[in-house]
């Protein structure tokens, strides 16, 4: 049961983790905080599930495309609502905030408010450490967002874009001194994070099916991750997905499913009464 | 090859600089000298581009500067060592000189650059795959300079160099910038007077965010006037 609870909570913690790193990329750039960010990882989830289900393409290919299409989407999202609302955060949360109910409701209309879900990538299942038998979807999935993670990491440590966006996120005006164009590297990290919130949902929706609504509690698990963290540390935001994941799934286990939400909430107040800054936060001086 | 026309510069809705004139030859060392306040800060971001001003031309290699954006400013050859350094805190020393040459005419001799700043101050290379967090306030000042130097500026504007520093380090660090000779342009605002003579071919006087002097700096640092209002003898 322990290990079952464990393996469940790594799971669904690095998809938190996943669509956390997009909420920590969007706000340590920009300073927006996207409330649609939710809705983006349903959306990829709808999209792929349309692409393999409903067109028959490869698994794997819709859920590139899916991704791509919703950075697209980002990008678009980025030039016309972000844009023109620079210097002044409290518009961009209204707009974004409204952006949610307008794309649940899209969802609603198009695809009916029946969960959708891609078909699995493998079959069957794998005997884990001898222990118990585990889903080989799941399996899949831990895999593949250990990948996505890694390679973003690596993006951020050995690429120049990855160093662009860590010296903007340290000091942006210093950064625009050094020759960036910040205004380009937002449109790309809003983006960037919004590709962040599908690859999640691509890889999560084949165990968890998509429904209209349901963008919503991965928002805030998203956030919630990224002040557990510590703002503006992306090794923190991952770490504080996989805390919750495991968390939560031990809490369901032990206790009661229906405390779910509260266990997570729990933790974010231990944590800030003990840590104001978050676990890998700054504290500011 | 770079020259400042009647600039007048708002922060807000105040002014802050009054119809600033210089002119600065190729190799030249310039100091800016003037008292906190004096708008000595404001013109260096009005010439990067972070402040943008209101009237006036700023006029660089033949090129006007005035409405383009600090990144294409930067593009352009002018490199800023800023007040209080702003380094990278959370990047590697090495790191952070990378980020010095983001520039299209810095990129393609990366290498070959850090090994110049590394050369310039030893220290840095000691050093480089430390955190720039952990440097101390001098190390942290060469580090800015160094990473100044990366972008191979023809201009190199530095803003309150001394500030916060030991002597012996502010020795140190000019005598690096001496090393350099006329192969770089210098613009040097440093509210230190007597440093900023002494490491200067010329000076402009700032008061008030009006320019009410300029001369040679030998001269300058034997001018009763000046001995009495900056250096308080």
């Amino acid at each position: 049961m322990l290990a079952l609870s464990l393996t469940n909570g790594l799971v669904i913690g690095i998809v938190y983790a996943l669509t956390a790193l997009g909420v920590s990329l969007v706000v340590g750039i920009m300073n927006v905080v996207n409330f649609a960010h939710g809705e983006f990882y349903i959306l990829a989830g709808y999209f792929s599930y349309l692409f393999a289900h409903t067109l028959g393409i490869h698994p794997l290919a819709a859920m590139v495309i899916a991704v791509g299409l919703v950075f697209l989407l980002g990008l678009v999202v980025e030039y016309t609502l972000i844009r023109p609302t620079y210097g002044d955060d409290m518009y961009s949360l209204i707009l974004t905030f409204i952006l949610s109910i307008v794309f649940q409701s899209l969802f609603l209309l198009v695809f009916g408010p029946y969960p959708n879900k891609p078909p699995s990538w493998i079959k069957g299942a794998t005997e884990v450490f001898g222990l118990f038998h585990y889903g080989n979807q799941r399996l899949a999935a831990l895999a593949a967002g250990v990948v996505v993670i890694a390679l973003f990491f690596a993006m951020l440590k050995l690429t120049w874009f990855g160093r662009m966006i860590r010296a903007a996120a340290q000091d942006r005006e210093m950064a625009e001194l050094n020759g960036i164009n910040t205004t380009r590297l937002n449109l790309l990290s809003f983006g960037l994070g919004c590709a962040l919130a599908a690859a999640a949902g691509v890889i999560l929706a084949p165990v968890f099916p998509v429904t209209p609504t349901a963008g919503t509690p991965v928002a805030l698990t998203a956030f919630v991750c990224v002040v557990l963290g510590g703002m503006g540390s992306m090794s923190g935001c991952v770490l504080g997905g996989l805390v919750l994941g495991v968390v939560e799934n031990l809490g369901a286990a032990y206790v009661s499913t229906g405390y779910k939400h509260v266990f997570m909430f729990l933790i974010l107040i231990l944590v800030l009464l003990f840590r104001p800054a978050g676990l890998f936060g700054r504290r500011e001086v | 090859m770079f020259k400042i026309e009647n600039l007048d510069v708002f922060r807000g809705e105040t002014q802050v600089l009054w119809g600033v004139g210089l002119e600065v030859a190729p190799g030249e060392r310039v100091a800016i000298l003037g008292s906190n306040g004096a708008g000595k800060s404001s013109l260096m971001a009005a010439i990067t581009g972070l402040l943008r001003p209101r009237r006036g031309n700023i006029i660089f290699n033949d090129r006007a500067l005035v409405g383009l954006k600090p990144y294409q400013i930067t593009q352009l050859g002018i490199a800023l060592v800023p007040e209080g350094r702003r380094v990278y805190k959370g990047m590697s020393v090495r790191e952070n000189l990378e980020m010095g040459a983001f520039v299209r005419r810095g990129r393609p001799r990366l290498k070959e650059s850090i090994e110049r700043v590394f050369g310039l101050f030893p220290i840095l290379g000691q050093r480089s795959a430390q955190g720039a967090g952990t440097l101390s306030g001098g190390e942290q000042q060469m580090l800015a300079i160094g990473r100044a130097l990366m972008s191979l500026p023809d201009l190199l504007l530095i803003d309150e160099l001394s500030l916060g520093l030991a002597p012996r380090v502010t020795k140190e660090i000019y005598a690096a910038l001496a090393s350099l000779g006329s192969e770089i342009t210098v613009i040097l605002v440093e509210q230190n007077v007597e440093l900023a003579l002494r490491h200067s071919e010329r000076a402009y006087i700032v008061e008030s965010g009006r320019v009410t002097g300029h001369g040679v700096s030998t001269e300058l640092i034997d001018d009763p006037d000046i001995r009495r209002a900056y250096l308080g003898m």
